[in-house]
C-alpha cells in the first residue's frame, strides 16, 4: 500500500506546475501521506487511474525479474543455443537499424524539409506498417521475397535467400521498425529551424556542409533515439520473423520455444534476459532525449 | 559594390520585380519599406538563397546571379540572429572561418579581434541560450564579419533590441562600417534609421522599389503619396490640378482643389494629383495675413504636443492638418486646444506629386 501511495504522488508529480512541483518533490522526500497533500477530489481520480494503469505495467515486469534470484540467470547464460539466439537477435537488429538509418534519414530529411507533390502520400506509406499485424506483415513479406516470387527469384540468384535465412530476419526486422525510425528523424529535422542552414551558407558552407556541422548535430540526439527504439522494435519482433524464418531463432521465437516444447519455467531466463536487454535500451533513450521533450 | 538589375523574384504568391540598385563601394544603402513589401525577400535573393525569375546580381562588378550564397563573400545577419545553438558563443563566431586547414592561430585571433571591438570577450566561452537580444545581436554581427565579407546584409539588425541598446548598436555599426569599408545593404521599417545612418535609401512598396536616393533627398521630395506618407514628409492630400491661365509653360500657376480646399500651387502637370505640405512650412499667426502670394485661411487648434523645442499642432481646416512651429512662439501666441488661428503657406512650398 505505501509503495502504491508513493506511485500515485509521482503520477502527480508529472501532471502539476513547476512551483507545485517542487512542493510535492518535498513531500515525496518527507514520505508524507497522500491527504496531506491538499488536491481537488478530481486530481486524486486522474492520479487514481493513472496509478491503475502505471501499477498494470511495472507489476507483472517486476514479477518476471522477482524470478531471476531462483532459476539462475548466469547458469542459463552458459546455455550456447540461448547465447547464440541473443546474439543473432542483437546482430540482427542492428543491422536492420542501420539499413533503416541508411535508407531512412534522407527520406526523413525530405519529408521535414521539401515540400514536393504526395509528401503525404509517402510520409503515410512509411507510416503504413505500423498498422500491419504483424503476422500479415510476415505473410506479405513471405510472398513478395519467397523464391517464386520474382524479386526473391532474383535475389535468391544473388545469393540472397530470405526465407528461413538470417536475411528474412532482418527484412521482418526492417519492415516494422523503419516507420520508427523516419517518423523520430523527421521530427527531429522539422525541429530544426530550417533558417540555421542558410546562415552556415552565407557563412561559406557548401549545402552538405551546412548540413553535416548544423542540422544534423543539432537532429542528432533524435535521430539516435528513434534509432534505438527501432532496434529495440527489431530486437522484440516476433509475429514477422517467425513466419519468414523460425530457424536459426532470434530471442523471442527462442523463448517461445522454450515455453511450447519445456514449459514456463524454461521460459523464464531467457525472458528475463531480454528484459534487461530492453531495459538498458529504455534507459538509453531516455538520456538521450532531447530535455525539452522529456 | 552591389549592383541589381531589373530583379524578378517569385516567392509563393509574393512578388518582387524590376528591382534596379546600386550601391557604390564602401557605400552604406537602407532598403526600407512597410511589413511585406519584399524586404527580407530581396536581401535573400542578394545573398542568392531565393531564385531569381530574371534579372542579374553584381558584385564589385562580377556577375554572381549564378553562383549559389557559399561563394557570393558576403556577411547576413538575420533579424532573428539564427545563432547556431549547438555551438557556444567562440564556435559561432568562428563558423565562418574554421573549415579544412586554415590555421588555428589565425581563427583564435580573428575571433578575439571581433570580439573585442564589439565589447563580447566576457561571452566568448558561454552557449549562446540565454544571452540577451543585445548580446546576440553583437555575436550575430561578429560571426557574419569573421571571414572579412567585403559585403554586408542587414535584415532589421535593429528589431529585437531595447531602444538604449539600439542607439549604441546603430552608432557602433557606423563606426564598423567607415573602418571596414564594407559595402553595407540594411533592410528596415524605420526612416529614421535611413536618416541616421544610409548614403542610399531605397523605399519598397509591393515588391516594387517606389523612390530611391539620398536620405535627404527622398524625405524632400518624396515622387509619391506612398514615399511621402512612409517617410513622414508631411500633410498628403489627395485632389486634382488645374491651369490658372491657358498656355503652354511649365511649370504653370495652377489651383489645386480636393472637395471644398482650394490652394494656389505652382505645378508640372494638370490632373488628378497629391499636394505634400510639409508642416514647417506652415506658418501660424492669430492675426490674418495681408500677403496675397499666399495660401490662407482659419484652422483651430485640435492638439498640441510638445517635442521639446519644436511643437507640432494638430489643426483642423475641414480635414486634418498637422503644422509644426518652435515651442517658443507656441507659447508666445498662447496656442491651445479649440482656439482658431490663421496659417498661410506660400504656393511653392506645396509639393505636387
Amino acid at each position: 500500500m505505501y509503495a502504491s501511495s508513493l506511485v500515485m504522488v509521482k503520477v502527480l508529480r508529472y501532471s502539476v506546475s513547476p512551483s507545485r512541483k517542487v512542493a510535492l518533490d518535498k513531500r515525496i522526500r518527507e514520505h508524507d501521506d497522500m491527504d496531506m497533500i491538499p488536491s481537488s477530489s478530481r486530481r486524486l481520480l486522474v492520479s487514481g487511474l493513472g496509478a491503475v494503469l502505471v501499477l498494470f505495467i511495472v507489476g507483472p515486469l517486476l514479477r518476471l525479474l522477482a524470478e531471476s534470484s531462483s532459476t539462475g540467470l548466469i547458469e542459463s547464460l552458459h546455455d550456447r543455443e540461448l547465447r547464440e539466439s541473443i546474439t543473432l537477435t542483437v546482430v540482427t537488429a542492428g543491422i536492420a537499424t542501420l539499413l533503416a538509418a541508411v535508407l531512412g534519414i534522407p527520406l526523413a530529411y525530405l519529408l521535414a524539409r521539401v515540400s514536393f507533390p504526395g509528401r503525404r502520400v509517402v510520409q503515410g506509406l512509411v507510416d503504413l506498417p505500423v498498422v500491419v499485424p504483424h503476422p500479415v506483415a510476415g505473410i506479405a513479406l513471405l510472398l513478395f521475397l519467397g523464391r517464386r516470387s520474382a524479386v526473391g527469384s532474383v535475389l535468391g540468384r544473388l545469393g540472397l535467400e530470405f526465407v528461413s535465412h538470417v536475411p528474412g530476419i532482418v527484412a521482418a526486422m526492417l519492415f516494422v521498425s523503419a516507420p520508427i525510425l523516419v517518423s523520430a528523424a523527421r521530427e527531429a529535422f522539422r525541429g530544426v529551424d530550417p533558417q540555421l542552414e542558410r546562415v552556415a551558407r552565407t557563412l561559406g558552407d557548401s549545402g552538405w556542409s551546412a548540413f553535416r556541422r548544423v542540422t544534423l548535430p543539432l537532429a542528432g540526439r533524435g535521430i539516435l533515439a528513434g534509432s534505438i527504439l527501432a532496434w529495440a522494435r527489431s530486437v522484440s519482433e516476433f509475429g514477422s520473423v517467425v513466419i519468414l524464418t523460425y530457424n536459426p531463432k532470434v530471442a523471442s521465437i527462442y523463448i517461445f520455444d522454450r515455453f511450447t516444447a519445456f514449459g514456463l519455467s524454461a521460459a523464464i531466463p531467457p525472458a528475463i534476459i531480454l528484459l534487461l536487454v530492453a531495459l538498458t535500451v529504455f534507459i538509453l533513450v531516455q538520456v538521450l532525449q532531447p530535455k525539452d521533450r522529456r | 559594390m552591389i549592383r541589381l538589375e531589373d530583379l524578378h523574384v517569385r516567392v509563393g504568391a509574393f512578388d518582387l520585380s524590376g528591382i534596379s540598385l546600386e550601391v557604390p563601394q564602401g557605400g552604406y544603402a537602407l532598403i526600407i519599406g512597410p511589413t511585406g513589401s519584399g524586404k527580407t525577400t530581396l536581401l535573400e535573393a542578394i545573398a542568392g538563397h531565393a531564385r531569381l525569375e530574371k534579372g542579374r546580381v553584381f558584385m564589385h562588378g562580377d556577375d554572381v546571379t549564378a553562383l549559389p550564397p557559399e561563394r557570393r563573400g558576403l556577411g547576413f545577419v538575420y533579424q532573428q540572429y539564427h545563432l547556431f545553438p549547438h555551438l557556444s558563443v567562440r564556435d559561432n563566431i568562428g563558423y565562418g572561418i574554421a573549415r579544412g586547414r586554415s590555421s588555428n592561430g589565425q581563427v583564435r585571433d580573428r575571433i578575439h579581434e571581433l570580439a573585442d571591438l564589439l565589447a563580447i570577450t566576457p561571452l566568448l566561452d558561454r552557449s549562446v541560450r540565454g544571452l540577451s537580444g543585445g548580446e546576440q545581436q553583437r555575436v550575430a554581427l561578429a560571426r557574419a564579419l569573421a571571414p572579412k565579407p567585403s559585403i554586408l546584409l542587414l535584415d532589421e539588425p535593429f528589431a529585437a533590441v531595447d531602444p538604449s541598446t539600439r542607439q549604441i548598436l546603430r552608432r557602433e555599426l557606423r563606426d564598423l562600417h567607415q573602418r571596414e569599408g564594407i559595402t553595407t545593404l540594411q533592410v528596415t521599417h524605420d526612416f529614421d534609421e535611413a536618416l541616421r545612418l544610409g548614403d542610399l535609401v531605397a523605399v519598397l512598396s509591393e515588391g516594387r522599389i517606389a523612390q530611391s536616393g539620398t536620405p535627404e533627398q527622398v524625405f524632400r521630395y518624396p515622387n509619391s503619396a506612398f514615399v511621402a506618407r512612409f517617410v513622414g514628409s508631411g500633410n498628403v492630400i489627395a485632389g486634382t490640378v488645374e491651369r490658372s491661365s491657358p498656355g503652354e509653360a511649365r511649370p504653370f500657376p495652377a489651383k489645386f482643389r480636393s472637395e471644398s480646399l482650394l490652394l494656389d500651387v505652382v505645378a508640372e502637370r494638370e490632373g488628378p494629383s497629391h499636394a505634400i505640405i510639409r508642416p514647417e512650412d506652415i506658418v501660424l499667426s492669430l492675426t490674418p495675413h495681408s500677403d496675397s502670394a499666399r495660401n490662407h485661411m482659419e484652422a483651430r487648434v485640435v492638439r498640441l504636443e510638445r517635442a521639446g523645442p519644436v511643437t507640432l499642432v494638430q489643426l483642423d481646416i475641414g480635414r486634418p492638418l498637422m503644422a509644426s512651429v518652435t515651442t517658443a512662439s507656441a507659447e508666445e501666441m498662447q496656442l491651445r486646444i479649440g482656439a482658431v488661428v490663421m496659417i498661410a503657406f506660400k504656393a511653392t512650398a506645396i509639393l505636387l506629386v
